[in-house]
């Protein structure tokens, strides 16, 4: 049987829209709280695991292993996880394993989010989490497919956008109450309906902001939490569950895999009936509906009766009987992915432990649940956190925590401070493989093709050589189907994949089409077109509108979109079809880019650094912990975890540096040969710890040796590694 | 609790793979891996998948993970890491007792990379470490130190990728194998000196899938099952600035970790082959020297070619030392096959800019399993 696992302790940084710090210091900054609170020191840390979404938003590959040092990761078992936007309740999950396992005994868990890095808006991040070849020509981004979910979501339960405002009101005025609060806000639901339209049914305020934040709790087992904390909140049932990619083959209306999870928590924690034992709800709530959407799961209600009653009844409200994001969720405290689900696990912690401050239910509660939500609409994680008894009343840090006692940032702009500019180039060919190789084949013959699992009697679109849900079986049967289908759910969109607005207050329809000869809920994305906004409705008949004959590439783009079908349509019977034959010249490559560029601040630290340099200065920090000096300047020190003290920085003799290693590079950054190579150096100072990297200054390669002294070049006024220049003494 | 391998299934390695998608690729080898362990699909409580965004191409890869292993809406999560840290998360996750069976997979789609430096050079810190040269300069940089402080010269280090491509040679399996001596790799082009070409890998296609479970289910449905000694795994310092580069601490905290579990006291006495990351020539002295085995004794290091010889498939690449791995224990391994190996070592890198390493001690069937 598994080991008990409790959380005791909590840290995190204010939520903010822009921090100033660099995402390793919000992660040293958590860390740092997550341990005082606890009691305990990094070197009772057995291990540590970090969860954090898209690489994307920090702008870092292996962004796990760029957080490392700022978790408190260094020379420790490490690990990173993620499930996308579910990953922030994953995180728990993973620290559980490491302790339920009896592997460790106490785990950090660390989740973290730096989205304002991203270029030209962190929601272009969202193009590419949609399939590359036959979704991302289409330009979708995040906002859309929340807005397909939500009005399918409306139609099939019966919500008008102005109930669904209800939980934008709630949360945000929850928020009022929580010191991490990005946007807190007493609003009324006209506020939210008179607010932008982004995509129908979808706007400004129906929508959680991008955060920047970071958030680590502590996880013992119960030995440690019974001798660290008098009420430590144990971790009583977990789940996680993950659907299909093919979002587009799927009932959108009910979260299924929110509901598995719930199943597979709510047995672990001896749960029969959700509604009677589960005292307060964290659902995931980065849209408003999606809060409502998730309870439907977590209530194991398909009908959703059970969650409309409560909404209407006011017992979501922190005083009602069932209260909902008592936090302020994602919707108020704000959402940097991954660091929001986690933000969901502390307030279970705080309100079961009775440290939540102006935001704690007044009545004696047991267990709460906590849940995270992400990837394609496709991902459950579920958390049930429980306490022993009433919970001591007696003020703690965190009960009379403020927004200034937090540590964060916020900055108006990047520009205001050193920054670092970049602009990857991150491109590829993707081999697209005998199903999708005989779909674009039929797109540029004017077809929608699907394949048939005979196990399943299920037809697939877009055609695999595999079954997903029939054992891996292999696909023989592949088919040309008809070109017309079915509305399932729509949105009218006045927003770009990169979040800015269409020109010309041009519009497009994204609509997911059931293909007729298909399921009930197979089909694809796309535009319609020769129809009026106000006149699209679910369950419209629709055909595609090809692309001329000679103009098709084998694209999802050679339909131009789906129109309405005038009068009576024939409805083709899917006709057999010999796949692709699959040689030399038919395997081709899709290709893809990742269309991001970045500005990231240097940090806290990193400005130091840049500004002594500009000024022809090197600086250091001074760690008292270990009395040494650290170079380059930091905020903490990534051993003790300690914070460090700005004005403990201490000037170092810039032309004191001494060559520890080098390195000639014949290369440049794509891989391509170099005219003339470049060296770079590691140089240590003798006052400091560490080193700085750099490019040394010479004509003589043959001249560079280990232990030669150098001095430091004054750079141009700009920021980033190629501006450290050393030169040979 | 005892895990053990039930089975393993593989696609590759090839430098291209024109003609299979991803998921073409991945459902290969897991239905490969499925029948070798004599289960079904319905029997399987869990995946893990070992993925990076960027080098699947997606944000959020994850999403793509779980309908070429057939395990819709069973419990998926995305170990970004090698595949032995998922092995390690796989590992624990059956030792809380609420998971009997859970399938780890990684894959590489290396050749649909267009821009694999611009790639690895977005790996690095962009303040203080993403400089406009090759990203294999901190190759170069911890190669010298190395050098500098282990007392291995750099005909050492040459013989590493001489033999293990020369191993390769007589394993279908690898993408590199060649005949190659060590004025070759000497005099193969400077990439960050004293970097050469040849004592880097190169980059293959493919995809590695491996059941584990209880011991209870092992005997229950797999032909040759394998057990799961000890596991760790472990990072050295992120900030370079501060890093030692000449010893691979996070090898030798995940290695002490692992021969403790195992219980383990004199490795190159008690482990019959070692499989350990060559992504670099230099770095499987490194390894073996966190290991604790001196490569100039009698052990047997990557019989099957390593990285160097099989290529290098990302977080894939601990996958294929895993999988030769089992084959030894079984007894399977064809011409490199290693005679009686009873107790074998798998080790993973991250692979550049980190010290992230992972370690698995993998024993066949009969010791302590009685």
């Amino acid at each position: 049987m598994s080991r008990k696992v409790a959380c005791i302790g909590v840290g995190m940084t204010k939520f903010m829209r822009r921090a100033q710090e660099s995402p390793g210091e919000l992660t040293a900054q958590a860390v740092n709280l997550a341990l005082e609170d606890a009691g305990m020191d990094i070197s009772e840390i057995d291990a540590v695991c970090l969860g954090t979404a898209p690489d994307a938003f920090d702008g870092v590959h292996m962004n796990g292993d760029h957080l490392l040092a700022g978790a408190g990761g260094t020379n420790k078992p490490y690990m990173r996880h993620y499930v996308g936007g579910g990953t922030g309740v994953m995180s728990p999950i993973h620290g559980w394993m490491h302790i339920a396992s009896g592997k460790f005994n106490t785990c950090l868990v660390i989740c973290e989010e730096k989205m304002s890095p991203c270029n030209p808006h962190p929601a272009g991040a969202f193009l590419t989490i949609f399939d590359r070849v036959t979704e991302q020509p289409l330009k979708l981004t995040l906002i859309h497919i929340f807005a397909l979910e939500m009005a399918r979501f409306m139609h099939i339960y019966g919500y008008k956008e102005e109930e669904l405002a209800l939980v934008s009101v709630l949360n945000k005025h929850n928020a009022l109450g929580h010191p991490a609060a990005q946007i807190p806000e007493d609003l009324t639901v006209a506020d939210v309906m008179n607010s932008p339209l982004l995509s129908w049914p979808v706007k400004r305020l129906d929508i959680s902001p991008t955060s920047d934040a970071a958030v680590a709790i502590v996880l013992t087992n119960e030995r440690i939490a019974r001798a660290k904390k008098a009420a430590p909140v144990f971790i009583e049932g977990v789940g996680f569950r993950l659907d299909t990619s093919y979002w587009c083959s799927r009932d959108l209306a009910y979260p299924n895999y929110v509901a598995l999870a719930a199943k597979d928590a709510y047995e672990m924690a001896g749960i029969t009936n959700p509604v009677r034992d589960i005292d307060i709800f964290e659902p995931y709530d980065p849209f408003d509906y999606k809060a409502l959407h998730h309870m439907n799961g977590l209530l194991l209600d398909k009908t959703g009766k059970t969650v409309k009653d409560l909404l209407f009844s006011g017992a979501f409200e922190r005083t009602g009987s069932h209260p909902l994001c008592p936090s302020g969720g994602a919707m108020g405290v704000g959402n940097p992915i991954a660091a929001t689900g986690l933000m969901k696990i502390a307030e279970l912690y705080f309100q079961l432990s009775g440290q939540a401050g102006a935001r704690q239910i007044q009545r004696p509660i047991r267990r709460g649940v906590a849940q995270a939500w992400g990837d394609l609409m496709q991902v459950g994680t579920v958390v049930v956190m429980g306490s022993e008894g009433a919970p001591p009343a007696k003020p703690t840090r965190w009960s009379t925590m403020k927004r200034e006692d937090l540590p964060g940032t916020p900055l108006k702009a990047v520009e205001d401070v050193p920054h670092v500019a970049d602009a990857p180039d991150l491109s590829y060919a993707w081999d697209n493989g005998l199903g999708i190789t005989t779909y674009l084949e039929g797109l540029k013959k004017g077809k929608i093709r699907g394949s048939y699992c005979r196990r399943m009697n299920h037809l697939m679109i877009p055609p695999r050589a595999f079954s997903e849900l029939g054992n891996l079986d292999p696909v023989s049967d592949y088919f040309d189907l008809a070109d017309t289908g079915a509305v399932q759910t729509y949105t009218i969109s006045h927003v770009d994949w990169d979040s800015s607005p269409l020109p010309d207050g041009r519009i497009n329809i994204f609509a997911v089409i059931a293909i007729d000869g298909a399921g009930e809920h197979v089909g694809l994305v796309h535009l319609l077109g020769e129809v009026e906004p106000q006149n699209v409705a679910i369950g419209m008949r629709v055909k595609a509108v090809w692309k001329p004959a000679e103009e098709r590439t084998g694209s999802i783009l050679d339909i131009l979109y789906f129109a309405p079908v005038k009068g009576k349509a024939k409805t083709e019977t899917p006709k057999r079809i010999k796949p692709a034959e699959m040689n030399a010249i038919t395997a081709r490559a899709w290709p893809g880019k990742i269309p991001l560029t970045y500005k990231y601040t240097a940090g806290v630290a990193g400005a130091k650094f840049y500004r002594d340099l500009a000024a022809g200065k090197l600086s250091g920090t001074y760690s008292p912990e270990d009395d040494t000096v650290i170079v380059p300047p930091a905020i903490f020190d990534e051993f003790s975890m300690e914070m460090l003290d700005e004005k403990n920085a201490k000037t170092l003799n810039p032309n004191s540096g001494v060559i520890k290693s080098f390195t000639v590079v014949y290369e440049d950054r794509g891989g391509h040969l170099l005219a003339k190579p470049v060296v770079i150096v590691q140089v240590c100072f003798p006052e400091a710890e560490g080193s700085v990297f750099g490019r040394l200054d010479t004509t003589d390669v043959e001249v560079i040796c280990e232990g030669a002294p150098v001095t430091l070049v004054k750079p141009k006024k700009m920021h980033g590694p190629d501006q450290v220049v050393f030169k040979l003494k | 609790m005892n895990v053990a391998v039930l089975g393993i299934g593989l696609c590759g390695f090839t430098p291209t793979s024109t003609g299979l998608s991803y998921r073409e690729m991945i459902a290969k080898a897991a239905k490969m891996a499925y029948t070798d362990a004599g289960i079904t699909i319905d029997q399987i409580d869990g995946a893990v998948t070992v993925e990076e965004d960027l080098i699947s191409g997606y944000s959020i890869a994850d999403e793509y993970t779980p309908d070429q292993l057939g395990v819709v809406r069973k419990p998926v999560y995305t170990i970004p890491g090698d595949f032995l840290h998922g092995i390690g998360s796989a590992v624990m996750q059956i030792q809380t007792g609420r998971f009997k069976i859970v399938v780890v997979e990684a894959y590489s789609k290396a050749s649909n990379i267009l821009t694999k430096d611009e790639l690895l050079r977005f790996a690095f810190d962009p303040v203080y470490n993403r400089f406009s040269v090759s990203p294999h300069y901190l190759a170069g940089i911890e190669m010298r130190t190395f050098l500098n402080e282990s007392g291995y010269s750099l005909e050492d280090v040459a013989e590493v990728a001489v033999r293990n491509r020369r191993n390769a040679i007589a394993n279908p399996l690898a993408a590199y194998g060649g005949d190659y001596n060590v004025a070759d790799v000497l005099g193969s082009r400077a990439v960050a000196s004293p970097l050469t070409e040849l004592m880097m890998s190169r980059h293959a296609d493919g995809a590695v899938v491996v059941v584990l479970g209880t011991e209870e289910k092992a005997r229950e449905f797999a032909r040759k099952p394998v057990y799961i000694a000890g596991t760790g795994w472990a990072s050295g310092n992120s900030i370079i600035e501060r890093r030692e580069h000449g010893v691979s601490v996070g090898t030798e905290i995940a290695a002490a970790a692992a021969y403790k579990e195992a219980g383990i006291v004199d490795p190159a006495e008690e482990i019959d082959a070692f499989f350990v990351s060559d992504l670099y020539a230099h770095r499987e002295l490194m390894h073996l020297e966190a290991l604790q085995v001196c490569p100039c004794s009698a052990v047997i290091v990557n019989p099957d070619g390593g990285a160097l010889g099989g290529g290098d498939l990302f977080e894939a690449t601990g996958g294929a030392r895993f999988y030769e791995a089992v084959q030894h224990l079984r007894g399977e391994a064809g011409a490199t096959q290693v005679e009686d190996a009873k107790t074998v070592l798998v080790h993973g890198w991250r692979g550049l800019p980190t010290d992230s390493c992972a370690v698995a001690i993998l024993e066949a069937e009969g010791r302590n399993h009685e």
